[in-house]
């Protein structure tokens, strides 16, 4: 039964089924890449047992999408935030997958 | 039924006040319970504490409940499980002498073949699997309950450790919860002879405690992730989030394992307890068998209580028990066996003897120096093993010691274990030891507490004052089966016999065998499984280990897991105008929609000659603003929007990276930056977190507010939807003012009022939002309005052959998840040659490459209706695609339909057939829209 808490960056922490869960965070491709490039976009994950980050949505709370650091084995989020618009972003936890923010939707 | 009595089996059974079930029974003489599961052996009365299967009984509609820890109250109808006819005599015990041919797994072995002969197999199986019966037409009148509870720390188990550390905790400043499974605080110590009154002090402290909450006769069954404790109370369950988790669970007693240990009379020291409590003899001659001091307080309080006892035979070696103990004994007549633990018990039905040998130094009985005594009762005290299933639960690591007792290597964060669970012996140091952990567990949920100087008191190690008895097999013995799982009638011989088989590990035995998956889960078997599994697999009990502890402790009635049977239904603002108009109901996802007022067919006819009105208020809708708002409609939507102007609608289609059509609605633009947006009615949730997902994604200026409850929706449709409007409004709805997909805000029936040209049911239409307070308001003018041009309100179902004749899909029914825009014939909607769109890289592909299926409309000529989901087939009869939609049209007076039909060299098939109902339907392609393909009466 999954119970963890997720800390919402704006409310703070919630049951996780008050969340909906958006996937890793990938850097989406430009359009003209290969085929299979996008079909690895598109159904291909990294699915790590550790550190991962990820999207969740606060569907039964503040509407917000926001960003995770969590550890798939134990289900602790060790980190949440809002996507970053300017600077730089936060240094990813050790482990967790490093990504060109420049790159995102 | 008389006061103070319930029924058992059609007898009377008197009730003293204090008993359970089991016990009423047993002094009314009952001494079998119940027939096991596989053999149908008798078995009587053996845990008293609610921990084995054996007292399980139907009380009125409920099966399978605890005799043993139920009340007994007047008028209860209680009855027998598992025996035909009775549990005296019952016809299955034939199973007993059938073993040889059900052997641990027989179930993969045999129903096999011949294959006919399946339906006889499963009926068979499926009245003889299960205890208990369930009557389908009860409805149960508990109400199932759940509780949310939040604390700084919960302490499960209410014993001196647990009193001890709950009152420290509380005492600090903390928050406390105290959960045990018994009425009221004490643990085993309220069985205690003597110690009865140790605890009314702090019993009234922790009830009168300001920050203590009391959950009296609830089960902690499962530790989730967290700090979620899951507790069973009755009919309500209760779900704990704590910061930190006390586990004084104490120890549970299990039977040592020898052939016949299953036979009525054989039983554990706490049954005979709350027997002598309740003034019951367990019989009259009785064996005691002990591996520590436990037994000879008891053969001392069987004595006095008029009980002779025969013999007491204690594991440990002699010198070991106290000698003023077993000089009273002696007075008493009792013959003392020290070193020796038992063979075999005697008796078909009923204990009738007891078959005692000496022990070797590693604790096995020597079976060839027997000594046999007559007796009725064989009572096992002093072995016990602690309750870790919920530290294990919550990622504490245990390991075996060379006796099998668990100890506890490492223990979780935010969890702590006082008391007998950890193998403190002594009730003093159980105390001390829950006034040590419950301040800790204050300190760690963050209460200031002073932290603890010194050195943790030094634990008396208890367990090594015991002395275990080795599981002992039939074979070893000479005859006989020992039962090691009694829930599941699992021998100890079985083990050897998985062994055999190649399951040689603990999680396979487990498996293999089914040990340990019964009503106790594994807390009468688990160690003596795991002794077994050692010695057959020739490996240390350390190596061996333990399996997996995952909840539930012990079963839970779905009822509690489900709780209050809750049917959310949401209502439109329009709901009491439908029902007092007699509307025949549907469900629409939550919704509750009029299916129709009468007969869908006159609705239809209606819209198409007249004027019809149907109530679309759970349409999702968005308002969306913002700078960048029309940047996030190009983005997401397929069609154009850049060029939208102001006053405009129009249709937009949503799809995923993959082309594949997600939701589809409108968009109407009211202002330079503002947009309000339709959905189809179930994915509003989904288009709204998917808009939100982009606007976070690109950090666009765009805000979308969900308004779907805010306003309410009717489509007015038929050629004389313009007559009807203009009755109630100022507002210019000539064509020239307000053109098909034009979008108009104003005042209707001084109502402010969003006025959409639309036409989902191919008329001329107006799709009407508006303040949802005014619902009622609003149906009522229009419809006070349209009488006089035969106005009819419609329903789903009209809608639904209106759209189907205009050709329109409805997402999700002729879409799914594998259907892209192209293949869904919405070319049209989807502008390819734009910039960049969520599913374009995608579609262009599948435009380049070729399609792979068409939906494609159709008509049968014969007139036969298919259902929708019906298979489309290929010339050999394999299905190819299917049916969608299909209704027979009123307008055309034919069937049609539409359906998904694969692609081949770029065409698909001009006829196909239609595996319908058992037959085939031969079904015709035909062009869409099958009603005014040219549109006139839509753009009137």
């Amino acid at each position: 039964m999954m119970s963890f808490l997720l800390p919402c960056p704006n409310c703070g922490p919630r049951r996780v089924d008050e969340f909906s869960y958006g996937g890793e965070l990938q850097a989406r491709p430009s359009a003209d890449v290969s085929p299979s490039a996008w079909g690895h976009y598109l159904y291909g994950r990294r699915n790590a047992a550790g550190l991962q980050t990820e999207w969740w949505y606060h569907r039964l709370g503040c509407g917000r999408w926001f960003l995770a650091e969590r550890d798939t084995v134990t289900n602790e989020a060790q980190r949440t935030y809002w996507r970053p618009t300017a600077g730089d972003p936060p240094a990813p936890l050790q482990g967790a997958k490093v990504l060109d923010w420049r790159a995102l939707p | 039924m008389s006061d103070g009595a319930f029924r058992f089996d059609g007898r009377t059974i008197p009730i003293r006040a204090g008993d359970t079930i089991a016990i009423a029974l047993y002094r009314a003489g009952v001494r079998i319970f119940s027939r096991s599961f596989k053999y149908h052996r008798p078995r009587g009365l053996l845990c008293g504490t609610g921990r084995c299967a054996n007292c399980l009984m139907q009380v009125g509609p409920t099966p399978n409940v605890r005799a043993c820890v139920t009340p007994a109250e007047p008028g209860l109808d209680v009855r027998h499980q598992n025996a035909w006819p009775t549990l005296e005599l019952d016809l299955l015990a034939v199973n007993d002498r059938l073993s040889f041919l059900l052997p641990p797994g027989f179930y993969y072995k045999t129903f096999i073949r011949p294959r006919s002969f399946w339906p006889l197999y499963e009926g068979v199986l499926r009245r003889a699997a299960g205890l208990g019966r369930i009557d389908l037409a009860h409805r149960p009148e508990e109400r199932y309950d759940k509780i949310h509870r939040h604390t700084d720390v919960l302490v499960v188990g209410g014993g001196p450790a647990g009193i001890a550390a709950a009152l420290a905790a509380a005492d600090a400043g903390a928050d406390v919860i105290l959960a045990d499974e018994q009425d009221a605080p004490g643990g085993h110590m309220r069985w205690e002879p003597g110690a009865a009154g140790a605890f009314a002090g702090a019993s009234e402290r922790l009830a009168r405690h300001p920050r203590v909450e009391l959950f009296m006769g609830a089960v902690a069954f499962g530790a989730y992730e967290g700090g979620l404790i899951a507790l069973h109370q009755g009919t309500r369950l209760i779900g704990v989030r704590c910061h930190e988790l006390v586990v004084a669970t104490g120890r549970h007693e299990y039977p040592v394992v020898f052939p016949e240990n299953d036979l009525p009379g054989v039983m554990l020291a706490a049954a005979v307890r709350r027997l002598l409590r309740q003034g019951v003899a367990p019989g009259g001659r009785a064996v005691v068998v002990t591996t520590g001091s436990e037994g000879y307080a008891l053969a001392a309080e069987l004595s006095h209580a008029g009980v002779q006892v025969v013999a007491l035979a204690d594991a440990r070696p002699p010198g070991e028990g106290s000698a003023s103990v077993a000089e009273l004994l002696r007075a008493r007549q009792v013959a003392l066996f020290p070193g020796h633990g038992i063979v075999r018990a005697r008796g078909r039905r009923h204990v009738s003897g007891a078959v005692l040998a000496p022990l070797d130094a590693a604790g096995r009985v020597q079976p060839s120096e027997g000594v046999s005594l007559a007796c009725d009762v064989i009572v096992i005290a002093g072995v016990t093993t602690p309750e870790v299933a919920l530290l294990r639960q919550s990622g504490c690591a245990f390991e075996l010691d060379e006796t099998g007792e668990p100890r506890l290597r490492t223990k979780a964060p935010h969890v702590h274990a006082a008391g007998a669970v950890l193998g403190t012996a002594s009730v003093g140091d159980q105390i001390a030891e829950g006034e040590r952990v419950g301040r800790a567990a204050a300190r760690a949920a963050g209460i200031p507490v002073v932290a603890e100087s010194g050195a943790e008191p030094r634990r008396a190690n208890g367990r090594s004052t015991h002395r275990t008895i080795a599981p002992l097999t039939g074979a070893q013995a000479g005859g006989g089966k020992a039962i090691l799982c009694t829930c599941e009638d699992i021998t100890a011989d079985d083990v050897a016999y998985a062994v055999a088989e190649g399951f040689d590990h603990a999680e396979l035995v487990k498996r293999y065998l089914t040990v340990s998956m019964g009503p106790c889960q594994g807390r009468m078997c688990g160690r003596a499984a795991g002794e077994l599994c050692a010695a057959a697999t020739g490996r240390t009990l350390a190596a061996t280990g333990a399996t997996t502890a995952r909840p539930p402790v012990q079963s839970v009635p779905l009822g509690v897991l489900a709780g209050r049977r809750l049917e959310p239904v949401q209502r439109t603002p329009m709901h009491q105008r439908h029902e007092h108009a007699a509307a025949v109901w549907m469900d629409a996802g939550a919704w509750r929609r009029p299916r129709a007022y009468g007969d869908p067919a006159e609705e239809v006819r209606a819209v198409r000659e007249r004027v019809g009105l149907i109530d679309v208020s759970t349409l999702g809708k968005l308002d969306l603003q913002g700078r960048d708002a029309v940047r996030l409609l190009e983005r997401v939507y397929t069609n154009r929007f850049a060029n939208l102007p102001v006053g405009r609608v129009r249709y937009a289609v949503a799809c995923d990276d993959a082309g594949i059509v997600l939701d589809d609605g409108t968009v109407a633009r009211l202002g330079p930056e503002r947009y309000f947006v339709t959905t189809t009615t179930s994915g509003i949730t989904q288009m709204e977190s998917w808009l939100r997902w982009w606007t976070e994604g690109t950090g666009w200026c765009a805000h979308a507010v969900n308004v779907t409850s805010t306003y309410a929706a009717v489509n007015l449709a038929g050629p004389r939807a313009r007559d009807v409007l203009a009755r109630l409004t100022t507002l210019d709805l000539s064509p020239a003012a307000l053109p098909y997909l034009g979008a108009a805000e104003g005042v209707v029936a001084g109502i402010r009022t969003l006025l959409l040209r639309i036409g989902f049911v191919g008329e001329l239409g107006f799709e009407m939002h508006f303040p949802a307070d005014y619902g009622e308001a609003m149906w009522d003018a229009l419809l006070e309005a349209g009488a006089e041009f035969g106005i009819r309100p419609f329903g789903v179902e009209a809608q639904r052959v209106l759209r189907l004749e205009k050709g329109h899909l409805i997402v999700t029914q002729d879409t799914d998840a594998l259907t892209s825009i192209l293949e869904a014939d919405m070319a049209w909607a989807c502008k390819l040659d734009k910039e960049d769109f969520i599913g374009q890289s995608a579609l262009r592909r599948l435009a380049d490459g070729g399609l792979r299926q068409r939906l494609v409309g159709f008509e049968v000529p014969a007139g036969q209706l298919p259902n929708e989901g019906d298979q489309v087939l290929d010339k050999r009869g394999s299905p190819v695609g299917r049916v969608t939609s299909a209704r027979r049209s009123p307008t055309l007076g034919r069937v049609i339909g539409l359906a998904w039909l694969p692609v081949e060299n770029g065409l698909t098939a001009e006829e196909f057939s239609i595996r319908s109902d058992g037959g085939t339907v031969q079904a015709m392609v035909i062009a869409t829209p099958f009603y005014d393909p040219s549109g006139t009466r839509m753009r009137s």
